[in-house]
């Protein structure tokens, strides 16, 4: 062979490695993100519009969600102010972790407002150094109040303060957290429970028949399985017969299954009363991360009955509590084996017309869920795609006010996915093409097992731009993560920016 | 080449047995904080928390099995084609398949149990053909040393 032959070889060489890696470098930098709006977010139609009503892009001109706010001019019926921190939290029973707190504690104090209180909230940063934010989980708030860093706020920064205002429509239980790097600081503790009594009625009687009430909020804090920020069983001391109402908050990144040996009934499901709900006998009953059970526990005539909450912990009701009583001697008797069959909500309680007409909805669309490997945002890995496309080619949800929206959520990857929709309730039409048969199943948060078809359907009457995303907050790192935007609303927010916003 | 290849060869043998030990670790650790009154849950596994002895054994069978032994096995077969010996394609897409196989079963073993006892045998077939694989090296290197002393020449 010629040395110039041999030469034309190595240059040929040389062109054909340095476009590879010139090629490869413009690939990846092409996934950078850099600052970016979830305006500019939309990898193309998902849906289809029915009826009269035009195509399903929107002029992007109008409303910004700083203007959707709860009436500015009326007073606040219930006022808190809630202080994050970057601190050691004290787990009784179980050993200190580094995380974030509200006023001083972790879970932070619950809030207790009536059905058609205003709630205002005054949240201040005191040394969460990545900037923090509230989120009301599962409250239908509007759209300014939701949250979300770099889409209806930016990041409260340190020393930072930002006041949220909203009208508690819907009785029942829900939770607040923060919306700014989530999967790391709602697992770090920024988190607490919100529970809306429902208004009495015109009578003057309670609306609430429960005598006894109590939060049961699940988090695990490094490790350890806590109820109420302890790694401790709780006790609700109670009449015997009497019926507690507890109030089960699943603040964890996945499925939590509830139980007892005794007779339950299921009250209500992320903050929806269930029509005629049943006795749940030898079954379990799964809550979705994010998502909330009300159990209505009847204390025995003797003792207390155990209620399983999460794998870790239970909660008796009746009387007297575990300390109290005789050594070596559990009122609440052993623990009971978890039942290997589940509660299908999708046919329990009582059919009664939900209130909403989708017999003929104006939008529907897909959700569909799977996973392969790539790059988001420079970063390879096995990540969530929606619709078949990596985050940000992810769908955006055109809607109107007062559309009946449908949609199908598809998972065809390989793991459960919580789907939580922000600002609004979703009703389950049916799984798999099975149609729902028992009470309106009304959820925000929504486990969709692998495999698994539903249909759910919501009226958009909460103007914005709404989050509609995985609860296993680490999936919606990785790209498990789409909105639903109305027509004729904009934000002035970003993310990735000099602000720091960074929701998920 | 020839040593290239059967190095990568014993580096998926080798990634066969750290698959072993890692998941046998990590099942004795669970078996141990299970009787310790550990609870074992989807919110514990999603924390990605959990501090268990042997929980380390996990993100190795992952990782190994994930990524280590599947890239080592297409560089095997990419290795191969500059490989002037008899075989050395061949059992190359040999062990390529059945560690195909085997991340296919691996990541299926959630949906359908069974597929375990697949999963644990075949580990032994990418054991067995891994290690003919880089004895076949050794083979063909004694046949050719007398023709062909330099063993990294290739095709010009």
């Amino acid at each position: 062979m010629s040395p110039q032959h041999d030469r034309v070889r190595r240059v040929a060489a040389g062109i054909a490695v340095a476009s590879v890696f010139g090629l490869g470098a413009m690939g990846w930098s092409s996934t950078l993100l850099g600052e970016y709006s979830v305006m500019d977010m939309d990898g193309g139609d998902a849906g289809h519009v029915h009826g009269s009503r035009d195509s399903g892009g929107f002029p992007s001109a109008g409303v910004s969600v700083a203007g959707l706010t709860a009436d500015p001019l009326r007073p606040a019926d219930v006022r808190v102010e809630l202080v994050a921190r970057r601190q050691a939290i004290d787990i009784p029973g179980g050993r200190s972790v580094q995380g974030y707190t509200v006023n001083g504690t972790s879970p932070g104090p619950t809030i207790r407002a009536r059905q058609g209180d205003l709630v205002e909230a005054v949240f201040i940063n005191e040394s969460v150094a990545a900037g923090a934010t509230l989120h009301w989980h599962g409250i239908d708030v509007p759209n300014s109040a939701d949250g979300v860093a770099g889409i209806t706020q930016d990041a409260v920064p340190l020393g930072g303060r930002h006041v949220y205002r909203f009208t508690a429509d819907d009785a029942g239980t829900y939770w607040y957290h923060s919306h700014q790097v989530s999967h790391e600081q709602v697992e770090g503790g920024l988190l607490g429970a919100v529970v809306i009594d429902p208004a009495p009625s015109a009578a003057g009687k309670p609306a609430n028949p429960y005598e006894t009430d109590a939060v049961a909020l699940l988090h695990v804090y490094g490790g350890q399985h806590t109820l109420n920020g302890r790694v401790q069983d709780g006790h609700v001391t109670a009449e015997p017969g009497s019926t507690a109402r507890i109030r089960v908050i699943n603040s964890d990144q996945g499925t939590a299954a509830v139980w007892s040996a005794a007779s339950v009934r299921v009250l209500a499901t992320d903050g929806h009363e269930v029509n005629g709900p049943a006795a749940v006998d030898g079954k379990k009953v799964l809550i979705p991360a994010g998502g909330r059970l009300d159990v209505a526990v009847q204390a025995p005539a003797y003792g207390s009955a155990r209620l399983h909450v999460g794998g870790a912990r239970s909660i008796s009701v009746g009387g007297p509590a575990p300390g109290e009583a005789v050594a070596g001697k559990d009122p609440a008797g052993p623990p009971a084996r978890q039942p290997s069959e589940t509660l299908d909500l999708l046919a329990y309680g009582a059919p009664v017309p939900a209130g909403l007409n989708t017999q003929s909805p104006d939008r529907t669309f897909d959700y569909v869920i799977g996973r392969r490997f790539g790059l988001i945002d420079g970063r390879p890995g096995n990540f969530w795609t929606i619709n078949g496309q990596l985050f940000p080619d992810v769908p955006m949800f055109h809607v109107r006010e007062d559309d009946v929206v449908v949609m199908r959520v598809i998972n065809e990857s390989a793991e459960v996915h919580p789907m939580h929709l922000h600002g609004h309730h979703v009703l389950v039409l049916s799984r798999d093409g099975t149609p729902a048969s028992g009470s309106p199943w009304w959820v925000d948060s929504l486990d969709v097992h692998p495999g698994e078809r539903y249909e759910i359907a919501f009226l958009a009457d909460n103007p914005g731009i709404w989050s509609d995303h995985c609860h296993t907050l680490p999936h919606a790192v990785d790209g498990l993560v789409a909105h639903v935007m109305y027509e004729g609303i904009t934000t002035p927010f970003t993310i990735n920016g000099s602000r720091g916003n960074q929701p998920e | 080449m020839r040593r290239t290849y059967s190095v990568i060869a014993w580096i998926i043998a080798a990634g066969v047995v750290v698959q072993a030990a890692s998941i046998a670790f990590a099942l004795g650790g669970i078996g141990r904080y299970v009787q310790d009154g550990g609870v074992i849950d989807k919110a514990l596994v999603e924390s990605r928390q959990a501090t268990f002895t042997g929980d380390l054994g996990f993100p190795i069978h992952g990782i190994v099995g994930g990524m280590v032994i599947p890239l080592a096995a297409v560089a095997l077969l990419i290795v191969a084609f500059f490989v002037k010996a008899r075989g050395a394609r061949l059992w190359a897409a040999i062990v390529l398949g059945v560690v195909a196989l085997q991340i296919t079963l691996g990541y299926s073993i959630t949906d359908m149990p069974y597929l375990g006892l697949i999963h644990g045998a075949n580990a032994l077939a990418v054991l067995l053909t891994a290690v003919y694989a880089a004895l076949l090296m050794r083979r063909s290197t004694r046949n050719a040393s007398a023709t062909e002393p330099a063993a990294d020449v290739t095709a010009t």
